[in-house]
Parts: structure tokens; C-alpha cells; sequence
């Protein structure tokens, strides 16, 4: 059976498992972005917690998938769960750190105006702070996103859903009829969803930056 | 006018190398300071292990976690991470030289967005796809790791000399220099941090995927982990993660600290 014959007869699992997998990454990747965010947002006004928030999210993320995934089995068992709470947590860490660096980086002037013109706090964030600082959360959440697929593959070691059923089936049946096919067909999945969900920040990004700050 | 100001810059990072490492030698206050990460990270280990051989393992877990097994499957790591890691750099670092050349300048755009495409490959998907379709071991899990860490490395190579100042390059052949005289003495330093933190992201992306090799028989670290699920087993699962992680630290830490003695001290 070559590739084609195989993507076409398991059509069906391969769409589900595909769909899984960018279900999967799109909710942790969201629910990472709210707490990330809100991390950010709770950290930002003080140097010293911005430095603890971000050195604590760079020393979180050399630590390696597997090993973290491994950690979760013990709390949370097989299946979605650790899957899910590994991919929002390495999903946080991009997150958490472009925020704190995008709020951190805007110009105080255009803060001190906005207060100036009679501005609240809550207005002067939303209406100044956070539009300014939104391309660079974006690319924490683009970086998040890819960081988050390759992952997502590794998660079904634990059981969890999503393409890397593909690939561990692969090794599974190494030597197999089909091992090459299954492997190829969930790694150029991952791939394939990838580029899509890049090719739709760069969309988000055209319409969700501001128009004055736009290159 | 620019020429005088242009070769200052040029000349400073190599004479500050020899001059600064003297005399800004790091005060003793932040030298011993710089040692306590990685005696804390080590402690950890030891600490974990001291813990777990005393508690009361039954024959499978213990034959897993006897030290010289897990100081052989460390070691193992180790060495995948090394060997790749090297073998990355010797590929990426004169190929990203060489297509950051002018005769090659116009394939960069190209050559970079393949190397996006690559990189958003999962790890697993490589490691176990070359174990397919070239059979499983060590040699197997090293081609993986180097086919897994070369585009990243590239990459970092060439944004690294891209960002040099075009006008400082073109200043310093104003002044003479022959074109590899330019790459060796204005451009290679200027791109250093850049590349330097293009060699620890290597190191630390090489420890994270090296445990995958486990997958494959590549062996290393990711042995424990598998034993451990395989056997349900959790201490020896636990023992797994908590060495990978802290290796991981280890030697994020032992890059952080490369990166900051090969880097040129002018910039």
C-alpha cells in the first residue's frame, strides 16, 4: 500500500485524529492565553516579580516534554488529562514572557498622556497598554502554538488524542506493513496543521494590530 | 568619515577580549554566585536519588534504579546530546556562513523559510520516522537529533550575520579588508551573541529531543521513563523525569555560561 493508497483508506481516522489534535491545541493555546495574560498582567507594574515571572518561565521551558508529561502521569493518570494541562503549561511560558516584555516595553510618555487626558487605569490598559503590547503576546501565542503541536505529538505517549496516534502506532508495527505510511502520515499532519494555524496568526495579526502601529 | 569610527568597532571586540577578561574579571562576589545553580541542580539529583534508593523498591524497580544503571543511561545522554550538538554546529555554522555569502545571498529568503517548514516538524515525528525507515539504535537517534537540530541552528547562523550593520561590512572593505578578513574580524563577532544563543537553544532542544531517543533504543534517560510506564513503576518513572529535567537545567546552564566566556566582551 503506498501513502495515497493509505491516507485514503483511513480517511476517516485520520480526519478525527487531525481534528483532535488542532481541537486539542487551539483550547490549551486559549486557555493559556487567558492565564498568561492575566500572569502578565499581575506582574508587569513590578520589576522584580516581571524578572521572577520571566526567569521562571525560561527555566520551565528547558525542561524537556517528556519529562514533564511523565510527572503528570503520576497526579493525573493516562489520557487527556496530562496532555492537556502539559500543553497549556508549555504554552504559558512563550506566553507569560512576550506579555510581561510587550507591557513592559511601552513608551511611559504615551502612558503618562493617556492619564494626562483624563484616562483611568482600566481605560489607559485597554485602550493604550495592552493594543500597544498586542504584536508581541501574538507572536508569544504564535511560538506557543507551534511549541504546543509538537508536543500535542509526544502527548499521546501518555495517551493522549491527537496525530501522534499516527506516529506511535508507527514505531509500534516498526518493520510493519504500514509503519512508514502511519508515521509519515502523522508527522506531515502536524506539519501540515502547523503552517495553517501560522498562516492564520499572520491573518489575526494583520487584523488585530492597531492601525498606528503597523509596519 | 566613517571609516576611522567603523574599524574602532571593528578592532574593539577582539582587543577587549584579552583586555576586560582581566580586569572586569567577574568580582569574586558573582563568581561563587554563578556556582550555585548548578550545586543546587546537582544537590537535587543527589538528594532525589538518596531519596528513592531508600524507599523501599521492590526487585524490579530497584534493578532499574541501581546507580551504575542510572549513571551508564546519564552518561548516555550525554553523549546524544554532545555528539549531536557538535555535529549540528559543524554543519550549520560553515553552511550558514556560506549562504549568507553574497553569491548565495538571494537563496537566504528561501532558505529560510524552509527552514520554518522544518521546524515545525515534531520531534517525535522525525525520530520515529528515521527509526522506521532506517532501523532503530543510537547512530539511528543521533541522525535524528542532528536532522531535528540542524535547521534551527542554520537559521540562527544566518539571521545572525543578516542583522549585521550592512554598513560596517561595507566600511570595513572601504578600509581594505579582504572579504574573509571582513567575515573573520567584523562580521563573525558582531553575529557571536546571536550565535552563541543559537548553540545553548541547541543544546537545550538536543537534551529535550534525546530523550525521545529512548523511543527508538537510542537510549539515554528516556529509558527510565519508558521502564517506568512500562513496568508501572513510579519511582522509576519519576526518577526518569526529575534526571532529565535537572539535565536539562544543567546543561542550559553550562551553555548560558559558554555563551558568556566565547562572546566577544565589546558589545
Amino acid at each position: 500500500m503506498n501513502f495515497w493508497e493509505y491516507l485514503r483508506s483511513r480517511e476517516e481516522l485520520l480526519t478525527f485524529e487531525t481534528w483532535q489534535h488542532a481541537s486539542m491545541v487551539f483550547q490549551c493555546v486559549v486557555a493559556a492565553l487567558v492565564i498568561g495574560v492575566a500572569i502578565g498582567l499581575l506582574v508587569y507594574r513590578s520589576p522584580r516579580l516581571s524578572a521572577v515571572a520571566t526567569g521562571a518561565a525560561g527555566a520551565a521551558f528547558t525542561i524537556p516534554s517528556l519529562a514533564l508529561l511523565g510527572l503528570l502521569i503520576t497526579p493525573l493518570g493516562l489520557g487527556v488529562a496530562p496532555s492537556v494541562v502539559a500543553l497549556t503549561l508549555y504554552s504559558l511560558l512563550p506566553i507569560v514572557r512576550n506579555t510581561v516584555v510587550g507591557l513592559t516595553g511601552v513608551d511611559r510618555t504615551l502612558v503618562d498622556a493617556a492619564r494626562g487626558i483624563g484616562m483611568g487605569r482600566a481605560r489607559i490598559l485597554l485602550r493604550v497598554e495592552l493594543p500597544l503590547a498586542w504584536p508581541v503576546i501574538l507572536t508569544g501565542v504564535r511560538v506557543a502554538t507551534q511549541l504546543a503541536m509538537g508536543i500535542g505529538a509526544i502527548a499521546a505517549y501518555v495517551s493522549g488524542p491527537g496525530l501522534g496516534e499516527q506516529i506511535f502506532s508507527g514505531l509500534g508495527r516498526l518493520g510493519g506493513a504500514n509503519s512508514v505510511n502511519m508515521t509519515l502520515a502523522g508527522t506531515l499532519g502536524v506539519i501540515v496543521l502547523a503552517l495553517l494555524f501560522d498562516a492564520c496568526f499572520v491573518l489575526i495579526g494583520r487584523l488585530t494590530t492597531p492601525r498606528g502601529i503597523r509596519a | 568619515m566613517t571609516g576611522p569610527p567603523a574599524e574602532d568597532t571593528a578592532r574593539e571586540p577582539g582587543v577587549a577580549t584579552g583586555r576586560s577578561r582581566e580586569s572586569l574579571h567577574t568580582p569574586t562576589g558573582r563568581s561563587w554566585r554563578a556556582l550555585i545553580q548548578p550545586a543546587v541542580i546537582v544537590a537535587a539529583g543527589a538528594a532525589w536519588l538518596a531519596y528513592v534508593e531508600n524507599s523501599g523498591l521492590d526487585s524490579i524497580a530497584r534493578r532499574s534504579l541501581a546507580l551504575d544503571y542510572v549513571a551508564r543511561k546519564t552518561w548516555q545522554h550525554v553523549e546524544l546530546t554532545l555528539v549531536s550538538t557538535l555535529v549540528v554546529l559543524a554543519v550549520a555554522l560553515p553552511l550558514g556562513v556560506l549562504l549568507s555569502r553574497r553569491r548565495f545571498r538571494r537563496a537566504t529568503p528561501l532558505v529560510l523559510a524552509v527552514a520554518n517548514i522544518g521546524q515545525s516538524a515534531p520531534a517525535i515525528g522525525v525520530v520515529v520516522l528515521l527509526a522506521v525507515l532506517w532501523g532503530i539504535g543510537f547512530w539511528t537517534a543521533i541522525v535524528a537529533l542532528v536532522a531535528y537540530g540542524i535547521l534551527p541552528a542554520l537559521r540562527n547562523t544566518m539571521v545572525g550575520l543578516q542583522q549585521v550593520d550592512p554598513s560596517l561590512t561595507d566600511a570595513a572593505r572601504g578600509i581594505g579588508m579582504s572579504a574573509p578578513a571582513v567575515l573573520r574580524r567584523v562580521e563573525l563577532p558582531l553575529a557571536a551573541p546571536v550565535i552563541l544563543a543559537g548553540i545553548r537553544t541547541t543544546l537545550v532542544l538536543m537534551v529535550g529531543t534525546a530523550s525521545i531517543a529512548s523511543f527508538i533504543s537510542g537510549g539515554g534517560l528516556g529509558d527510565l521513563v519508558t521502564t517506568g510506564v512500562a513496568t508501572q513503576r513510579t519511582p522509576v518513572l519519576l526518577t526518569g523525569c526529575v534526571l532529565i529535567a535537572l539535565l536539562a537545567l544543567l546543561i542550559d546552564w553550562i551553555g548560558g555560561v559558554a555563551s558568556r566566556v566565547l562572546g566577544p566582551k565589546g558589545l
